[in-house]
């Protein structure tokens, strides 16, 4: 370990040029070290940099980041190696040796103003595709499938408008989003692929995995949330054994909660697939498991509807 | 479309009596079409089928008592009909004369049925504008909602007034978005209209999230042509060429109907190229959405439509400046939209005559929850809680207290006895800590818990945010947590201020007032219900008995006669006695999942 002592000797090597790699940055160079900041992005502040707010004070962040910004930029004792990272780091303390990897900008940076004029007139504009649109449509599908997939996408006009109806009519035939058809979607639309699943993981209506031939909803609205709905779902993964957003292993039931059907006057509600079951209580959960275990075949509400609400 | 002649046939056909069986969504789940099947072979097997028709409406709002019917003309009502009843009441009503007492409406056990319709205190405290069709015509058939004055509204705006003077007339109406925020419609289409841009669009908001509310869905399905003549004529008189209608896929039978008016009013002229003649063009798609609450904030209803992560953004620009394909957009609920047709047809003047200083004309609310008769109602501005839940709902059932009514969804709040008598409006209910919103009234006894009910409203928004402010995505989180915290007895009397605090924060600092209002349940049972937080948290108990780690199950030896109904649904079988002999809840293995208290038939299993 480094003895103590009042002279300052060597320099420090700060590792991340973020609003606390900055600080810590000002500090030693206003103590009378020699600062090396690296940062592995182009240019020094980090995340706070792209936040308008910081939370929980609500403060500017940008009120808080730029005087330290400035700072750094202008300290003669901090030197910034930006687009650069650590390789590797050897000795002990008071004695390092630190391979630092400086990324090429392909600009003079001594000459370079950052007036941003280049950026606008570059003449290609890249798209964020994390995989190249043409690849994606290369992906092989069993004959079937394929033959799904064409059926759906000719029910829809192919734009980008389309994207939610045709995740939706994929989502309702497999009862899932498989992954390849998810990036003939992608291919067939001409969007990023990126984009597909920033859909499909954002709607509650979607699932990535496999779910069960029956799929369990259960209400989580308030009327039934009031009259006991909670324990019905409680009830529910006590009986199929799985918790929420689980399947059974036999692949039979899916058991999910929905946010609100919408047939509050009937609480607390459960639909399984189509059919819809209101007034439930935990003691009438058996009977109607039971009716989709021996494969009775289900109606859909939109024709007609199935219910033991009045016992 | 049929043939003309057959239409003819159809249109001259006298009946005699016409059965109009709902069929909304809490009526189909309980077998109206099959009750309706029976009906229908019952009257045929009869030889009655020239005399009777029987009708599938929409939703006639008494979801609580489903499957209903109205019998015309007698205006006889009938409520929870099953195949099996449907014989006898064949037999004695069409054939006999006579209606069947036990199959209507019973205010309370000792009092006797009420026949009528217009009796019954449910239907008649209602004044219906926007529900105007409700259980009067079949939502499938267009010719029956033109028989019912429908598209005159219509042909009036387009033949006899100018777009200015259309918005004039719902601008003096002081129509206000029924979606929740209440911004004045005549405002909106002015704004919209005025925006320079060749191209405009209308949206229909039916992207009904607030859980307990369900009117839109109730609106469409009963009546969808109102949607659809409101949106026209908005259309006009912004200056839209195109319309879409953004409804939640949770709504199958709502979707399946509104495709069929589309399409029959495509055939009729009434949507598409040159409507009535006169030159203008206009159509609508339909957009389903796939589960998504923060949907019906508008710019993120409008990514969800362009196929973009639905993520709000800042406005301004709002839509009605830039709004789909950055086009000129003017969104409305679908409310608002149904009740554009009846100003336009019965004038402004007439329309402000109901309701209150600063809101006119009347709301349609879902009164639900711990209420005897819930369902749909619609009634005029400045109607006071009260007279919702004790005349329209009936009361409390099984005698209970009254605790509070909860309006406006995860953004609203609670409002406690001490306030029933508010007249309910836009601003009656901002001053109360609540929000009108979509207009869910969720009805809580004394058996709710409101610490568990701010729980749940956190951990609705908590799944439902899309995560795009830190504020509203941590924020909520971390609120959750802490009330959570309290329903488990972990809760410190500082978690109070700490809850307050964030409330601020997170209410400042979001985008969209899906964050903005977040804060609202917790702030309003804080206001109203301090003593249940403190309850909680100071001497570790629930005083609603809902929080299950406060809670404990016991059976009451005097009560219980030994019917071992309990000990056999038990899934723990923690139940231990003898048959005929009063039962013991082991409390070590209880998991405290209430099975035994729904089950006992004496009342004798008790929470503490």
């Amino acid at each position: 370990m480094i003895k103590k002592t009042d002279q300052k000797v060597g320099a420090v090597l700060v590792v991340g040029a973020g609003v606390g790699g900055m600080q810590a940055s000002l500090d030693l160079a206003e103590a009378g070290y020699n600062v090396y900041l690296v940062e592995k992005g182009p240019s020094i502040g980090g995340v706070m940099a792209q936040l308008d707010k910081t939370f929980p004070t609500n403060d500017c962040a940008m009120c808080t980041l730029a005087p330290r910004m400035v700072d750094c930029g202008g300290h003669l004792n901090i030197e910034k190696l930006t687009y650069s990272e650590v390789e590797s780091i050897e000795g002990e303390a008071g004695n390092f040796r630190i391979r630092v990897r400086k990324k090429p900008r392909f600009i003079n940076e001594d000459k370079c103003t950052g007036c941003g004029t280049c950026t606008t007139n570059c003449p290609v504009l890249n798209i964020a595709h994390f995989e190249d649109v043409d690849e994606l449509g290369k992906v092989q599908l069993k004959e079937e499938d394929r033959q799904i997939f064409q059926q759906i996408l000719s029910q829809h006009d192919i734009n980008r408008e389309s994207i939610i109806a045709v995740l939706q009519d994929i989502n309702n035939r497999y009862r899932y989003l498989p992954d390849d058809i998810l990036r003939h979607v992608a291919a067939a639309l001409n969007v990023p692929l990126s984009l597909v699943y920033s859909l499909a993981t954002f709607y509650n209506a979607f699932s990535l995995v496999p779910r069960g031939k029956y799929v369990i909803r259960v209400c989580m609205g308030t009327a039934c949330h009031v009259q006991g709905g909670h324990q019905i779902l409680q009830g529910l993964e006590r009986m199929l054994n799985v918790p929420v957003g689980g399947t059974t292993e036999d692949m039979n039931f899916s058991l999910e909660e929905v946010r609100c059907l919408g047939c509050c006057g009937l609480a607390p509600v459960i639909t399984i697939n189509e059919d819809l079951y209101g007034s439930v209580t935990q003691a009438k959960l058996p009977k109607i498991l039971k009716r989709y275990r021996e494969e009775e075949v289900s109606v859909g509400i939109a024709s007609e509807g199935v219910s033991d609400a009045k016992d | 479309m049929m043939p003309d002649e057959v239409i003819q046939k159809e249109a001259n056909k006298a009946y005699r009596a016409h059965l109009l069986i709902c069929a909304g969504t809490g009526c189909v789940s309980n077998r109206a079409f099959k009750v309706r099947d029976a009906l229908v072979e019952e009257i045929q097997k009869r030889g009655l089928s020239d005399e009777v028709q029987v009708i599938a409406t929409g939703c006639q709002g008494f979801c609580a008592q489903g499957p209903i019917m109205i019998f015309q003309p007698d205006g006889i009502f009938y409520q929870m009909l099953t195949e099996e009843n449907i014989s006898h009441l064949v037999e004695e009503h069409l054939v006999k004369g006579r209606p069947v007492p036990k199959l209507m409406y019973i205010p309370s056990v000792d009092e006797p049925p009420i026949p009528k319709l217009e009796d019954i205190d449910f239907f008649n405290k209602q004044r219906l504008l926007v529900l105007r069709n409700r259980g009067l015509l079949d939502p499938e058939k267009i010719d029956e909602y033109i028989a019912r004055d429908g598209y005159q509204a219509l042909a009036k705006a387009l033949t006899t007034m100018t777009p200015e003077q259309i918005i004039d007339e719902v601008k003096s109406s002081g129509l206000r978005g029924r979606g929740g925020a209440g911004f004045p419609t005549g405002q909106k289409w002015a704004i919209a209209r005025k925006s320079p841009g060749d191209e405009k669009y209308i949206i229909c908001n039916a992207d009904e999230g607030d859980p307990g509310a369900f009117m839109d869905r109730s609106i469409i399905e009963s009546d969808p042509h109102s949607v659809l003549e409101g949106m026209t004529i908005g259309a006009f008189a912004i200056g839209a060429a195109h319309g879409y209608i953004y409804i939640r896929e949770e709504y199958p039978l709502a979707m399946k109907r509104l495709h069929i008016a589309i399409d029959q009013a495509r055939d009729y002229g009434l949507l598409g190229e040159d409507i009535l003649g006169t030159g203008f063009n206009f159509d609508v798609s339909v957009h389903r959405g796939a589960g998504a609450f923060v949907c019906g904030e508008e710019t993120s209803l409008i990514g969800s439509l362009e196929g973009r992560t639905p993520e709000p953004r800042i406005r301004p620009p709002f839509p009605a400046q830039s709004g789909v394909w950055e086009k000129p957009t003017n969104i409305n609920n679908v409310e608002t939209w149904a009740n554009v047709p009846v100003i336009i047809n019965r004038g402004s003047a007439w329309y402000t005559s109901l309701g209150t200083e600063t809101s006119k004309g009347t709301k349609v609310f879902s009164v639900v929850g711990k209420v005897n008769n819930t369902g749909l109602v619609e009634v005029p501005m400045g109607t006071t809680l009260r007279e919702i839940v004790y005349d329209i709902g009936g009361g409390i059932p099984g005698g209970k207290r009254f605790k509070a009514v909860q309006t406006g969804g995860p953004s609203g709040g609670c409002i406690p006895e001490s306030k029933i008598d508010l007249p309910i409006d836009f601003e009656r209910l901002t001053e109360a800590g609540s929000i009108m919103g979509s207009g869910g009234l969720i009805v809580m006894d004394e058996e709710t818990c409101m610490v568990d009910v701010a729980r749940y409203f956190l951990d609705f928004l908590r799944g439902e945010s899309c995560g795009k402010c830190t504020t509203c995505r941590e924020g909520i989180a971390a609120m959750h947590d802490i009330v959570a915290d309290i329903c488990n007895g972990e809760g410190k009397i500082e978690d109070i201020e700490l809850l307050k605090d964030l409330s601020e924060a997170v209410r400042d600092a979001s985008l969209c007032a899906l964050g903005g209002t977040a804060p609202n349940p917790v702030l309003s049972t804080l206001q109203y219900f301090r003593d249940e937080y403190d309850a909680h948290i100071n001497e570790k108990k629930c005083p609603a008995g809902v929080c299950r780690a406060l809670i404990s199950f016991r059976i009451d030896p005097e009560k219980c006669n030994g019917c071992f109904l309990c000990n056999k649904q038990c899934p723990e079988k923690v139940i231990h006695g003898k048959p005929k002999e009063p039962q013991i809840i082991d409390q070590e293995g209880c998991i405290k999942c209430g099975v035994c208290r729904e089950s006992c038939k004496f009342g004798a299993v008790i929470v503490e």
